[in-house]
């Protein structure tokens, strides 16, 4: 490119701004997997016998597995037990009753990140649920949905306090048996949100979840189920960060959604976890399992993205729609740099009459990442008159990183229709050309030009997000520049 | 895991001894390396759609008998060679004796150009995702080399007709090399076709070698017929300024299977890769294409249309490669399908994988059904439905079919496409 500047490249060096560690005591587990560790898991969350049954399932089963190896991703092997499966702030004693409960020290860990987690400092109604390493830490506006008979809190509660739900829901969408990384949260997941919206309720505002994780050679596994029940509409928000460290940490999460006849709901992720140093080393490994299940007619699954985070990303939000007339889409933006790898996409199971989905996806490589877009668009020989439209588009910045498509495309019914398609480019030296004749210096104008080129996607995001994650591809791209 | 079904030793016993010692070398090479062969199944990413349509019996590991016949008389509008089973038929081959242009069969090879062509088999493969050409090098029997010297250009098509007389069960083959020199030019129609009842296996391998500014226009004609398993592998390697065309025209059967690789070694180098694909009844067709761009400044151009019907599946699989240094690489992949009837089935998988940054690539692709409105249009204008249907049909594959240039190819083409048309379209 022509804007080789000196300047542009020391901006390189901007460094991952939520890098540091907390330090609070933490209770952990000692790294290993075995069943006794997952006894004493479920033992220390109090829960009932039928989860200990589940875990132990998934986890004989999970032995049996092995690691998948199709994804374009190259990493040394992990070792499952050098992780710990289990670490939470101490706690002197139960759970915290409210906010001013909860140790200071964790809540200047959220306020450093900007979570608005302090009702004060919040921003206009989003209601969030904080996981810390393993565990929940607070849930804010509990009342105001309780009200409107919205259920919004931890899992673990969940499992304690709404069994039957649990019980019902629980691997209905993600079975254990369905991947490796699935199965291995399935055995040791430890927290996560769980959300319930009762028929026809719109529920009041976002909810939104922050996850963290803090202590070294800890693994996060969290567990996400979402229920909106008939014509009910929940929005949820999703976030990710962890400290800076040498070695790979393990984040292996499953979400389930599940929505019923005439529901919706709207899943954003801004997924910002630590993505290593410039060299490659440390950061993330990001292996997540999500899927949505459109169970009832006229249902809506919306899933939004916006990756720059991770060492490697393997992560596929998926809809499968069931019921008539239910619509799943996929909108995501995956930014990767230096040595980060992402092999993200997603799959749509079109089994009902007249489903119909869209899928944007908009991959950024700079540096020497490589970036996959990996999508499945199925139709079922019921899909009458189902209809799909995929765009993925790459955008290449640097002549060392690498931009992949694999989509799979299968019809089974003739009255499907599925459009395609996919390009390739890079930021034109006529569009840098334009804007540094205008005086916009190289660094910003190709941020601007990233970012028309993700607007697509960020006019999905609920508004406090897209601010969030223009500025975090601003940040994520500096020094790509040259 | 219960492991995965191996490929018998009885495919490792090769017929036919006619050959030079290094090609007899370099079948039994082969034959080594391929001993405890997993065949693929579902878990395999290239055979994902068609391992369940592969199956070898033991009755079809012995080579078909080598008849020395004809089986069909065959008229062409050029040069022809006849295989039969694999094995050339002189009395039924003619073509000119030039100069420039040499076309020999592999058992009249000196040991010197033996060994020159042993060394070249298989290498404009990716002989890792094609095992099944590794298979054809075990057990060839004959095989043709054409080697075209520098600005030679041969005035006529070449029809090579590849028959297979399954009288009874068996595999067979067929073995093709091209090596065109410089600025050498050639059209080369590859015709498979079969005659009797029982199940066999046809297992070809097709390679060119393109040197600077060659041209080569290959026609690949497979219609085989309802026993016949067909697997075939064709490799292009491209030089400088050179450019290579393919039509692939093919028409199902219990396993269609044809890998294409086209790799564009040199700056300058074109290629353009049509294909046409129509299934009906239980048939399977499969197409893999990979084309690497692996020097700067190369176009590609692919275009592959797939029509099924009734119970058939196809499916197609076309992967752009950009290498590293590959800049100013233009690409274009373009996938377009029509699915008449629930029931039937198509896959597709538009791959690209790109590591330069200033490239132009795109790819699409499209599964539906016969446009409602442009049916509506031409039935209200008083065209019955199924002439409709046919007109619609034709018009979604016959912008590749006018585009292969040798008339003769083209009319075998529509008059299989019409017994399609007939079959598929009921009088409504």
């Amino acid at each position: 490119m022509a804007t080789t500047d000196q300047e542009v490249t020391e901006l390189i060096k901007r460094e991952y701004e939520h890098g540091f560690v907390t330090d609070i005591e933490a209770h952990s587990f000692e790294p290993g997997l075995n069943e006794d560790v997952i006894a004493r898991l479920s033992a220390i969350k109090k829960e009932p016998e039928f989860m200990l049954e589940w875990r132990l399932n998934a986890y004989r089963r999970w032995l049996e597995m092995e690691e998948p190896d199709w994804a374009h991703l190259g990493y040394d092997k992990i070792d499952y037990n050098s992780i710990s499966y289990y670490s939470a702030p101490k706690r002197k004693e139960d759970m915290p009753q409210s906010l001013d409960e909860v140790d200071p020290e964790l809540l200047r860990t959220y306020e450093k990140l900007g979570i608005p987690l302090h009702e004060r400092e919040m921003l206009a109604g989003v209601a969030v649920d904080a996981v810390f390493d393993s565990v929940s830490v607070a849930t804010t506006f509990k009342e105001p949905l309780a009200k409107a008979g919205v259920i919004f809190c931890s899992i673990s509660e969940a499992i304690r306090d709404y069994p039957e739900l649990v019980q019902k829901y629980l691997g209905s969408v993600v079975p254990h048996t369905d991947n490796f990384f699935a199965g291995l949260n399935s055995a040791v997941f430890s927290d996560g949100t769980f959300v319930y919206v009762p028929k026809g309720v719109r529920c009041p505002m976002e909810l939104s979840t922050y996850f963290r994780i803090n202590a070294a050679n800890t693994g996060q596994f969290e567990r996400t189920l979402i229920i909106a029940d008939e014509g009910s509409h929940v929005s949820y928000l999703e976030g990710c960060t962890a400290p800076m460290r040498d070695e790979n940490q393990l984040h292996a999460a499953v979400v389930e959604l599940i929505a019923l006849d005439d529901a919706e709901i709207k899943y954003s992720t801004v997924q910002n976890w630590y993505p290593g140093d410039e060299h490659g080393k440390g950061g993330i490994f990001n292996f997540v399992t999500k899927r949505g299940a459109c169970m009832g007619k006229n249902s809506k699954i919306s899933w939004t993205q916006v990756e720059t985070g991770s060492a490697v990303t393997w992560k596929y939000p998926s809809c499968i729609l069931r019921g008539e007339n239910s619509v799943g889409e996929f909108y995501s933006v995956a930014l990767t740099h230096n040595y980060q790898q992402a092999d993200t996409g997603t799959k749509m199971i079109h089994l009902g009459k007249n489903t119909s989905s869209t899928i944007i996806s908009k991959g950024i490589s700079a540096g020497r990442s490589s970036n996959v877009y990996r999508g499945l668009v199925k139709f079922g020989p019921r899909a009458e008159g189902a209809r799909n439209f995929t765009e993925c588009d790459s955008l290449l910045i640097g002549d060392r990183c690498g931009a992949h498509t694999f989509p799979y495309i299968e019809s089974l019914n003739k009255s499907a229709v599925v459009e395609h398609e996919a390009t390739t480019s890079k930021v034109s030296d006529e569009q840098m050309f334009l804007c540094r004749q205008r005086g916009i210096d190289p660094e910003r104008a190709v941020s601007m030009i990233v970012n028309g080129f993700c607007k697509e996607v960020f006019k999905e995001l609920p508004m406090e997000f897209a601010v969030e994650a223009g500025k975090l591809l601003e940040v994520s791209l500096e020094g790509s520049v040259g | 895991m219960k492991p995965a079904p191996t490929l018998s030793t009885a495919f490792l016993q090769p017929a036919g001894q006619a050959l030079p010692a290094p090609l007899l070398e370099l079948r039994k090479q082969r034959g080594a390396a391929l001993v405890d062969m997993p065949l693929p199944t579902r878990k395999t990413e290239n055979w994902k759609y068609s391992s369940k349509r592969l199956k070898l019996t033991e009755e079809m590991a012995i080579s078909l008998p080598t008849t020395g016949k004809a089986g069909s008389a065959l008229a062409v509008p050029g040069y022809k060679v006849v295989f039969t089973n694999g094995v050339m038929i002189p009395e039924a081959s003619e073509y000119p004796d030039l100069d420039d242009i040499s076309i020999q069969r592999f058992g009249e090879l000196s040991e010197a150009q033996a060994r020159d062509l042993a060394e070249r088999l298989d290498s404009t493969l990716d002989m890792k995702t094609v095992q099944f050409a590794g298979l054809n090098t075990a057990r060839f029997e004959d095989g043709l080399v054409i080697r075209l010297n520098p600005n030679a250009v041969l005035d006529q098509p070449l029809f090579i007709i590849n028959e297979v007389t399954a009288d009874a069960s068996g595999s067979a083959f067929p073995r093709i090399y091209v090596d065109a020199g410089a600025n050498s030019q050639i059209t080369l129609v590859e015709e498979y076709i079969s005659s009797g009842q029982e199940p066999v296996m046809v297992n070809t391998v097709t390679e060119f070698t393109l040197a600077e500014g060659a041209n080569v226009t290959n026609i690949r004609l497979c219609m085989d017929g309802e026993n016949v398993q067909h697997i075939g592998a064709t490799g292009v390697r491209q030089q400088r300024n050179s450019r290579f065309e393919s039509h692939c025209m093919g028409f199902g059967g219990p396993l269609r299977r044809h890998d294409l690789q086209v790799r564009l070694e040199e700056q300058g180098a074109e290629c353009k890769l049509n294909g046409v694909v129509v299934t009906q009844g239980t048939q399977h067709y499969d197409n893999h294409t990979t084309i690497e761009h692996i020097a700067a400044n190369c176009d590609s151009e692919e275009t592959y249309r797939n029509i099924a019907t009734d119970k058939s599946h196809a499916v197609f699989n076309g992967r752009i490669h950009i290498h590293q240094d590959a800049q100013k690489s233009n690409a274009n992949m373009n996938n377009k399908n029509l699915l008449l009837t629930t029931g039937a089935e198509i896959d597709t998988k538009p791959e690209l994988e790109i590591y330069a940054d200033d490239v132009k690539c795109a790819h699409g692709a499209t599964i539906g059904q016969l446009d409602e409105e442009s049916l509506f249009y031409l039935v209200s204008r008083g065209i019955p439905r199924r002439e409709a249907n046919v007109l619609l049909t034709m018009a979604f594959i016959n912008e590749l079919v006018v585009q292969i240039p040798v008339e003769a190819v083209r009319e075998t083409v529509h008059t299989r496409l019409n017994q399609f048309f007939d079959q598929a379209f009921q009088e409504v």
